[in-house]
C-alpha cells in the first residue's frame, strides 16, 4: 500500500535532491551551496601530489619569497638580488621531493604581466564560465535510470565536459554540471536510456511531442 | 684532440651531450645523417633519449612540441621538411616552449634542389624561434649545446634552431673538439618546464584559445622574451669560452677593426671570404675590410651590429644572401641590415647593397668576394648602386660590365647609368696566394672513396694539419662518377675553409675515369702536382699522352690497387689507395697516419691495414711494368651481372608479351 508519505533518497547528487512521494520521484534543487568551491575542492581532493609525479617549480616574485620560510637557500642573498632587479625579480624555486634542487633569480620577461607565460592556462585558477545563461531547458539526470559506468556515452558526447560520473561500480551514476551545460540536447539525444526516462528536461522525461518540436519528426 | 665528424655527425653529438630526452625525426636530405646518428646510439644503449620515427615532419614538430613541455627535445630537418614544420613551429614559440632544431639548410623547390642555400631558413625566420648560423660542425655543436641553453633561460623560453650550410657543412668531415660529457653536464644543467603538461598537482592547458585582448597582449610578451635572447646568446656565448676555450658572440667581425669596407654574410661560406680579408689587407690602395659573420640572425641585433659598423667607420656594406625574399626590396639579411643602420645610426649610415648569391648549392668562391668588395669600395665613394639586389655569378647580368654590347640592350636600359659608374679595379683582383694543398679523388660510387678520404683526414689531424674533406653529392647512382675533395693546411690551428680548386693530387679510383667525357679530371690538376691512378694496364706514355704537353711536369703514379684487393680478399679498393696516396703525398707520411689507421680502418682491420701497407709498397711512378689481366672485383662482377628483373615485381615488357601471347 502506497503511503504519502515523503521520502528523500539518499543520492550522492549534490545540485538535485530526489524525493519520493508514493510511485512519484521528483527533483528539486538542493539547499544552495557555492558550487565553485565544491567543485574546486573536489579536484583537489582528487589529486595529492605524489614525490614521483612530475612536479611544477614555483615562480614567485619578492614578497612572496620574503612572505615564507624556504629551507635550502640563501633567502637574505637572494632577496638582495631580486630587490636589485626591481619589481619584474622572480624567483624559480624547483624543490621536487620537498628539497630544493634549483633556486635561480631571474627578471620576468612579461610587459603584459596578468597574461602567463606562453598563454599557458593554469586550469585550477581559471574558474570555468557560469554558461548556465546560455540554455533554455533544464537537464538533469534521473539517477535511477543512469546506467553509472557502464555506459558513459553522455559523458564522452557532451562537448563541454558538463557531465560527470560519479561514484563507482553499481550505483554510480552520471550528473550534469548546471553551470557549464549549455542545453544542447546531445546528451538527451545521444543517452542510450531515453526509453528508461533518464534525461529529464525541465523534470520531464522523454516526450514524443517535444522530440518532434526540435527535431522535426 | 680532436674527432673526425661531419656537420651532421658533430650536431648529433650537440644534441647527445645535452642529454636530449626525445628526439622525434623525419628524415630529409641533408640533416638526415643527425637523425641516423642519434638512433643509432639509442639502440646501442650509448643515449638515453625515447627517439619517435614519425609519419612526418609536421609530425615530428608536433611531438617535438608535446615533449618540450615537459623534457627537453630535438630535431634535425631541412628544406621542405622545415617548411613543412613551420606550420606548428609558431606553437612551440607561442607556447614558450624551448625545443631544439637542427637544419641542413637546403634549397626549397621547385625546382627541386637538394643543395645549399638559406630559403628553408628564411621561410621560418618569422615563427618566432631563435635562429644560430654556424660555419663548421665545431660551430654547430657547440651551437646546439649554447642553444639548449639560451632557449632554457628563464628570461626567454622560446625554441631554436641550429643552422648549418647543407652538405659543405654538414657532410664535410673536419676535426671537432667534443667536450667532456661531466663538462657539458656543468655548463647546461637540467631541463626544469615552468609548467610541465602533466604534473598533476598543476593542471595546465596549453594553445588554449584567446580573444583579441588576451591575444595582443600575449603576442607582446612573446617579442619581449623574444628580444632579451640577443644579450643572453652574447652572455653564454662568453661563459662557453670561459668553460670550453671557445668563445661566441653576436657574430664574428673578421679583418680590420676600422674597417671601411664589409662584406656581412651568415654561416659556412664566410670561409672563402676570409681567404680574400686576409689577402686584401694592407695591400696598397685598399681601405680597410673586414667580413661580418652574423651568427644570430633572429632576434636580430640590430643595435649591436650598427654600433659595431660605427664604430669601426665603416662607409659600405654589402650584404650576401643566399636566398630570396619574393617580392620584397631586398632578401633578409641585407634588409634586416639596411633597416638597422638606418634606424639606429640615421644619416651616419654606412650604404648598403645587396648580393643575392650561392643559391641551390652554388659555391661562394673567392673571385666572388673580391667582386664585393670591389662593389663596396664602389659604392663608399658615392657611385650609385642598383636599389635591388645584384646577382653573383649570372653571365647575363653581372656586377660590372666592360661595355654595353656585353649585355642585352633592354638591361642597358634599365641599368646602363650605375654600370657606367662601377667600375672594376684591377687591384681587387691580384691573385689569391695559395696556402693549402688540395686532393681531389675521381672515383666510382661505391668505391669507398669517402671512407678513405675520412681516414686520410683523421691521420692528417693526428700528423698535426688541418684537414677538411667535403664529397659531392647528387642523383648519382652506384657506379657514377663522382667526387672527394680534400683540403690540407698547415697546423697553427687556423682553419681554411675554401677550395682554390686547383688540385695538387688528383687519384683516379678507377682508369676508365680518364676517358670519360664529361668529367675531364684531369682539367683542374696543377703543372707541379701528381696524379695517382688505380691500374694495372696503363703505361706512363700512355698516361703522358692523356695529359698532354702542358702538364709536362706532373708526377705519375699508378698503383695495382684492384690487384691487391683481389690478393688480400678485399671488397674494396680503397685501402690500398689511401697508402698509395701517402706515397704520393709525402707531407702526410705513412708511419705518422699509421697510428691512427690502427685503431680507425674498417673492418677486417688486419687485412685494411695490410691493404694500407702494399697500396704504399706497390704504388710506382715507373707504369705498369707489363700489361697485366684486367682484374675484376666480386664486388663489381656483382655490379655489372646486376638486372633489374631480378630486384622487381614488375613485369618486363618481354614478360608481358608472353603473358599476352598466353
Amino acid at each position: 500500500m502506497a503511503t504519502a508519505e515523503e521520502r528523500v533518497l539518499d543520492s550522492k547528487n549534490r545540485h538535485m535532491e530526489f524525493t519520493v512521494t508514493g510511485r512519484l520521484v521528483t527533483a528539486r534543487p538542493r539547499e544552495a551551496t557555492d558550487k565553485n568551491e565544491v567543485r574546486g575542492s573536489r579536484i583537489e581532493d582528487r589529486v595529492a601530489p605524489s614525490a614521483s609525479e612530475l612536479c611544477a617549480p614555483e615562480i614567485l616574485a619578492i614578497e612572496e619569497v620574503a612572505g615564507q620560510v624556504i629551507d635550502g637557500i640563501d633567502s637574505k642573498a637572494i632577496l638582495n638580488r631580486m630587490a636589485d632587479i626591481g619589481p619584474e625579480a622572480r624567483l624559480f624555486l624547483y624543490r621536487p621531493q620537498g628539497n630544493v634542487a634549483r633556486a635561480e633569480v631571474f627578471e620576468d620577461p612579461r610587459i603584459c604581466p596578468e597574461i602567463n607565460r606562453g598563454a599557458v592556462i593554469e586550469n585550477l585558477k581559471e574558474k570555468p564560465k557560469d554558461v548556465s545563461g546560455w540554455r533554455t531547458h533544464d537537464f538533469i539526470i534521473d539517477t535511477k535510470g543512469c546506467l553509472g559506468d557502464e555506459c558513459g556515452r553522455c559523458a564522452v558526447m557532451c562537448p563541454e565536459n558538463a557531465i560527470h560520473l560519479m561514484g563507482k561500480g553499481k550505483g554510480s551514476f552520471h550528473e550534469i554540471d548546471p553551470l557549464a551545460c549549455k542545453g544542447c540536447y546531445i546528451c538527451w539525444v545521444e543517452c542510450y536510456r531515453t526509453a528508461a526516462d533518464c534525461i529529464l528536461v525541465d523534470g520531464k522525461t522523454f516526450d514524443a511531442a517535444m522530440r518532434a518540436k526540435h527535431f522535426g519528426e | 684532440m680532436a674527432t673526425v665528424l661531419s656537420g651532421n655527425s658533430a650536431a648529433a653529438w650537440g644534441f647527445r651531450l645535452s642529454r636530449v630526452q626525445c628526439y622525434p625525426y623525419y628524415p630529409i636530405t641533408p640533416s638526415t645523417a643527425c637523425s641516423e646518428q642519434i638512433a643509432r646510439w639509442v639502440s646501442d644503449g650509448a643515449l638515453e633519449t625515447v627517439t619517435i620515427n614519425a609519419e612526418s615532419e609536421h609530425s615530428a614538430a608536433s611531438q617535438i612540441i608535446a615533449a618540450g613541455k615537459s623534457v627537453r627535445a630535438g630535431t634535425a630537418t631541412s628544406s621542405k621538411g622545415l617548411l613543412y614544420m613551420i606550420e606548428v613551429m609558431e606553437n612551440a614559440s607561442g607556447g614558450s616552449i624551448p625545443c631544439g632544431f637542427f637544419i641542413g639548410n637546403r634549397a626549397t623547390g621547385a625546382p627541386i634542389n637538394i643543395w645549399a642555400d638559406n630559403s628553408d631558413a628564411y621561410a621560418m625566420r618569422d615563427s618566432g624561434a631563435i635562429q644560430i648560423f654556424t660555419a663548421d660542425a665545431q660551430e654547430a655543436l657547440d651551437g646546439v649545446i649554447q642553444g639548449y641553453r639560451i632557449a632554457e633561460d628563464l628570461r626567454v623560453r622560446l625554441p631554436f634552431a641550429v643552422n648549418l650550410r647543407g652538405f659543405t657543412g654538414t657532410h664535410a668531415y673536419e676535426g671537432v673538439e667534443i667536450p667532456k660529457p661531466e663538462e657539458v653536464d656543468r655548463f647546461l644543467p637540467g631541463y626544469v618546464s615552468t609548467m610541465p603538461l602533466f604534473a598533476p598537482a598543476k593542471p595546465v592547458t596549453y594553445g588554449a584559445m584567446l580573444s583579441a585582448l588576451p591575444y595582443r597582449r600575449h603576442k607582446r610578451n612573446q617579442m619581449a622574451a623574444l628580444k632579451n635572447a640577443v644579450e643572453i646568446t652574447q652572455e653564454i656565448g662568453r661563459e662557453f669560452g670561459e668553460r670550453f676555450g671557445r668563445s661566441y658572440g653576436l657574430f664574428d667581425w673578421i679583418g680590420d677593426q676600422k674597417a671601411k669596407l664589409v662584406v656581412a654574410l651568415l654561416g659556412e661560406s664566410a670561409g672563402a671570404g676570409e681567404v680574400v680579408v686576409r689577402h686584401l689587407q694592407g695591400k696598397q690602395g685598399i681601405p680597410g675590410v673586414a667580413l661580418l659573420k652574423i651568427r644570430l640572425f633572429s632576434p636580430f641585433p640590430a643595435r649591436e651590429i650598427s654600433r659595431a659598423l660605427a664604430a669601426a667607420g665603416t662607409k659600405a656594406v654589402v650584404v650576401l644572401d643566399e636566398g630570396l625574399n619574393h617580392g620584397g626590396v631586398f632578401p633578409p639579411l641585407a634588409q634586416r641590415i639596411a633597416t638597422a643602420v638606418q634606424l639606429h645610426l640615421g644619416s651616419h649610415a654606412p650604404k648598403v647593397a645587396s648580393v643575392i648569391g650561392g643559391l641551390g648549392g652554388s659555391e661562394v668562391r673567392q673571385e666572388h668576394f673580391q667582386l664585393m668588395f670591389n662593389l663596396a669600395d664602389n659604392i663608399a665613394e658615392g657611385k650609385a648602386s642598383r636599389a635591388e639586389p645584384y646577382w653573383l655569378d649570372i653571365d647575363e647580368d653581372p656586377i660590372f660590365v666592360e661595355n654595353e654590347n656585353q649585355v642585352n640592350p633592354k638591361l642597358w636600359k634599365k641599368w646602363g647609368e650605375v654600370w657606367k659608374q662601377q667600375k672594376r679595379k684591377e687591384k681587387y683582383f691580384s691573385p689569391l696566394p695559395q696556402e693549402t694543398d688540395e686532393v681531389r679523388i675521381y672515383s666510382r660510387a661505391g668505391q669507398g672513396a669517402i671512407t678513405s678520404a675520412v681516414g686520410f683526414t683523421g691521420a692528417g689531424i693526428l700528423a698535426g694539419r688541418q684537414l677538411l674533406t667535403v664529397p659531392a653529392f647528387g642523383s648519382e647512382r652506384r657506379g657514377a662518377i663522382i667526387t672527394t675533395d680534400t683540403l690540407v693546411h698547415g697546423g697553427g690551428g687556423q682553419k681554411i675553409r675554401s677550395f682554390n680548386r686547383t688540385w695538387d693530387v688528383m687519384v683516379l679510383y678507377d682508369d676508365t675515369i680518364l676517358y670519360s667525357p664529361e668529367h675531364q679530371a684531369l682539367d683542374g690538376l696543377k703543372e707541379s702536382g701528381a696524379l695517382l691512378i688505380n691500374s694495372s694496364r696503363l703505361t706512363v706514355k700512355k698516361l703522358r699522352e692523356q695529359l698532354g704537353a702542358g702538364k709536362a711536369n706532373v708526377r705519375v703514379f699508378t698503383v695495382p690497387a684492384a690487384e691487391i684487393a683481389e690478393r688480400l680478399g678485399l671488397k674494396h679498393i680503397n685501402m690500398a689507395m689511401l697508402g698509395a696516396l701517402h706515397r704520393v703525398y709525402e707531407k702526410i707520411p705513412l708511419e705518422k697516419a699509421l697510428p691512427y689507421y690502427e685503431r680507425h680502418v674498417p673492418k677486417p682491420r688486419d687485412l685494411s691495414l695490410e691493404a694500407i701497407r702494399l697500396g704504399y709498397a706497390e704504388c710506382t711512378d715507373q707504369g705498369a711494368k707489363k700489361r697485366l689481366k684486367e682484374v675484376r672485383l666480386p664486388v663489381t662482377e656483382e655490379f655489372l651481372a646486376w638486372r633489374p628483373e631480378d630486384h622487381s615485381q614488375i613485369a618486363w615488357p618481354s614478360e608481358i608479351e608472353e603473358i599476352r601471347a598466353g
